[in-house]
């Protein structure tokens, strides 16, 4: 892919005052890549995105777009589209008008423009909305204009800033399909910044996980999703439960980890000792729940008392109260046999399902 | 109680008592005396006297002979050439502190309001300290061996130069207010869409803050045309204009009628200017959507 990356940025830096607010970020984005910037709110993801515009100057690296060394090129010359978290319409335009406008700036004919209009309002279904002016759209309509306004000039890179943070959910989950639709048809690579793991899992082939400035791990999404490589990125990603515990037996293939006063078999943590505060991030669908010890077949099997049993439509989140007086969020099915509010039941799961890292200086 | 309740809640009971007292107000001492003007104005004076002896020769005279309509013009061209000034003087002070001026905006807005703090005259008084004859800028160009200017001295310019000092923060004030609500992430659009800045401004900025320029040439272009303290007092021989051509009717000539008819063309000229700059905004256009967002 590194042959035919459209967006490679090397080594970027950039501050506030004293904030870093992005600390020596590498990464590239194939040509055909629909690529997530996943990242707490002032993990420098926007930050990052902003440079790649042009709309802030990074303090060191570069950034190249389609081979081309763009660091300190303005925004205008770089021949990108960008969407915004507040849509940015401008207000005395016409839809139209507002589609257009890249290609006015670039100096394209009436007739032309004409052309990508009707294309781009068929693309994304806004046909017979073109004379309206932005105040008298919906916010799913005002979100598809923007995306219109960023593709119709067919750029060579789509960027994208929480473009659906302001959607109500059932809008959201439209949305997030009709992008990813736009992304595959068109073949535009899309760089796409979000606080929300789920669009990112749901749209993104590949995603960059971020965190007070820095790449913590970069992949295809599922083996971010899976094998998170960093404790950040472990609690971040997915919903998981969180164990601390210490180790008892860390460099083995296995260890074992004493969880307040419960014995548990992980991953090896590579040079933990003996003692070593480590935590344990386990996802709420990879525990096994049943109403009796037989099954479960896992490594690890603990007993518990369901406290309660959220409802959530096709799934439902059993808490369940462990002997150790802690408790666990387990994801099945919304009803399980014999499993009821205060029902004694079996948790377990296998090794590989916990991620385990080493706290340092036993720090939470 | 009932009674209360009733005329609490009827509308229209509401709305006379709001709208009342000032009604009444503008009704008394305005819409009278503007009437009474129109009124006399199609009448003729003699010895002093208002005479109701209805004729349009009043206005013949304004608009058809020349020692008139010639300081129509050059009050009019006069106002103009102080707004344009303003305008362009203006628009960046206003753009700079909107845009860079922080927590200090507020503070760098009122200080261009400063001169309001002492009176017209004062003021005026002020500008002849520095452009008179003996004023700032000529005694430090004749210390240091220079010709004086003679342009500040008492002429028309030395006039347009105290016109645009006393109504500059008018201008600047309309268009800070618009660019406060001007929502400067729009022009970052416009950059990474292609627009260079220049074409940015023209684009984005400049329409989206047309309605509060209007406002600010109308602010100062309409006290302008109507300034007679600044051209007496900075102007010299020459400096006369139409409104000071008027106080004259109502003064020693006592040429009453004649008066009220240059007050009447003064008020439709400002209105035609008022109409003009109306109709260039468009509200849709100007990104105003009304109170629903």
């Amino acid at each position: 892919m590194s042959d035919q990356a459209i967006l490679r940025i090397e080594a970027v830096e950039k501050r506030f005052g004293a904030v870093r607010a992005v600390d020596g970020v590498s990464l590239e984005v194939g040509s055909r890549e629909f690529f997530a910037l996943l990242g707490p709110s002032g993990s420098g993801k926007t930050t990052l995105l902003r440079i790649v515009s042009g709309l802030e100057a990074p303090d060191r690296g570069r950034v190249e777009i389609g081979g081309t060394d763009v660091t300190r090129l303005p925004p205008y010359l770089r021949r990108i589209g960008m969407v915004f978290q507040d849509f940015l319409l401008f207000p005395h335009r016409t839809v139209a008008e507002n589609i257009t406008f890249p290609l006015k700036m670039q100096g394209r004919t009436v007739a032309e423009r004409r052309e990508q209009l009707d294309w781009i309002l068929g693309f994304v279904r806004m046909e017979g909305l073109e004379n309206r002016f932005p105040h008298q759209l919906s916010g799913g309509q005002k979100q598809r204009v923007a995306l219109a306004r960023g593709l119709v000039s067919r750029p060579e890179l789509l960027l994208l800033d929480e473009p659906l943070a302001n959607l109500d959910r059932e809008l959201r989950k439209e949305m997030e399909i009709e992008v990813r639709r736009y992304q595959e048809e068109l073949g535009i690579p899309f760089v796409y910044v979000t606080h929300n793991q789920e669009e990112a899992l749901t749209m993104s082939d590949r995603m960059a996980v971020m965190h007070q400035g820095a790449l913590e791990q970069i992949g295809p999404k599922l083996e971010v999703y899976n094998a998170p490589a960093t404790r950040f990125v472990a609690s971040f990603v997915g919903a998981p439960n969180k164990l601390t515990g210490r180790a008892i037996e860390g460099d083995g293939a296995r260890s074992r980890i004493d969880w307040d006063g419960i014995t548990l078999i992980a991953r090896s943590i590579g040079n933990a000792r003996p003692g070593d505060a480590v935590e344990i991030y386990l996802k709420s669908e990879r525990i096994a729940l049943s109403a009796s010890a037989d099954g479960i077949h896992h490594d690890n099997r603990i007993e518990g008392t369901v406290r309660d049993i959220i409802f959530k439509g096709q799934f439902a989140d059993y808490i369940v109260r462990t002997g150790n007086e802690a408790e666990l969020v387990v994801s099945g099915p919304p009803s399980i046999a014999g499993v009821d509010r205060g029902s004694r039941v079996s948790l377990g799961w296998p090794v590989e399902a916990a991620d385990v890292f080493a706290t340092e200086d036993g720090e939470p | 109680m009932r009674g209360r309740r009733a005329l609490h809640l009827d509308p229209r009971v509401r709305f006379a008592t709001l709208v009342g007292p000032g009604a009444l107000f503008i009704v008394l001492f305005l819409l009278i005396p503007l009437l009474s003007i129109v009124v006399f104005s199609f009448w003729r004076t003699e010895s002093y006297e208002l005479i109701s002896d209805w004729n349009v020769n009043n206005y013949e005279a304004v608009l058809g002979e020349w020692i008139y309509l010639k300081f129509l013009l050059k009050s009019l061209a006069m106002a103009a050439a102080v707004s344009a000034i303003c305008l362009v003087y203006a628009w960046p002070c206003a753009y700079l502190i909107a845009k860079h001026g922080g927590r200090y905006k507020l503070v760098l807005v009122l200080l261009t309001a400063a001169p309001f703090l002492t009176g017209i005259l004062l003021r005026i008084t002020a500008m002849q300290q520095i452009l008179g004859p003996i004023g700032l800028v000529n005694m430090a160009l004749m210390e240091l061996g220079a010709q004086p200017i003679q342009v500040l001295m008492y002429t028309n310019i030395a006039s347009a130069v105290g016109l645009i000092y006393l109504w500059i923060p008018f201008m600047l004030l309309a268009i800070y207010l618009s660019l406060f609500n001007f929502n400067f992430e729009l022009l970052e659009v416009a950059k990474v869409n292609g627009a260079r800045p220049w074409r940015a401004f023209f684009e984005v900025t400049w329409p989206l803050n047309w309605m509060g320029t209007a406002i600010g040439i109308v602010l100062v272009f309409i006290p302008t045309f109507a300034a007679s303290v600044t051209p007496r007092f900075l102007g010299g021989p020459n400096g006369s204009m139409f409104v000071n051509r008027l106080e004259h009717q109502f003064g020693s000539a006592g040429t009453w009628a004649l008066g009220s008819a240059m007050g009447v063309v003064m008020c439709v000229a400002s209105l035609v200017v008022i109409f003009v700059l109306w109709r260039t905004v468009r509200l849709r256009r100007a990104g105003f959507t009304g109170a629903g967002a």
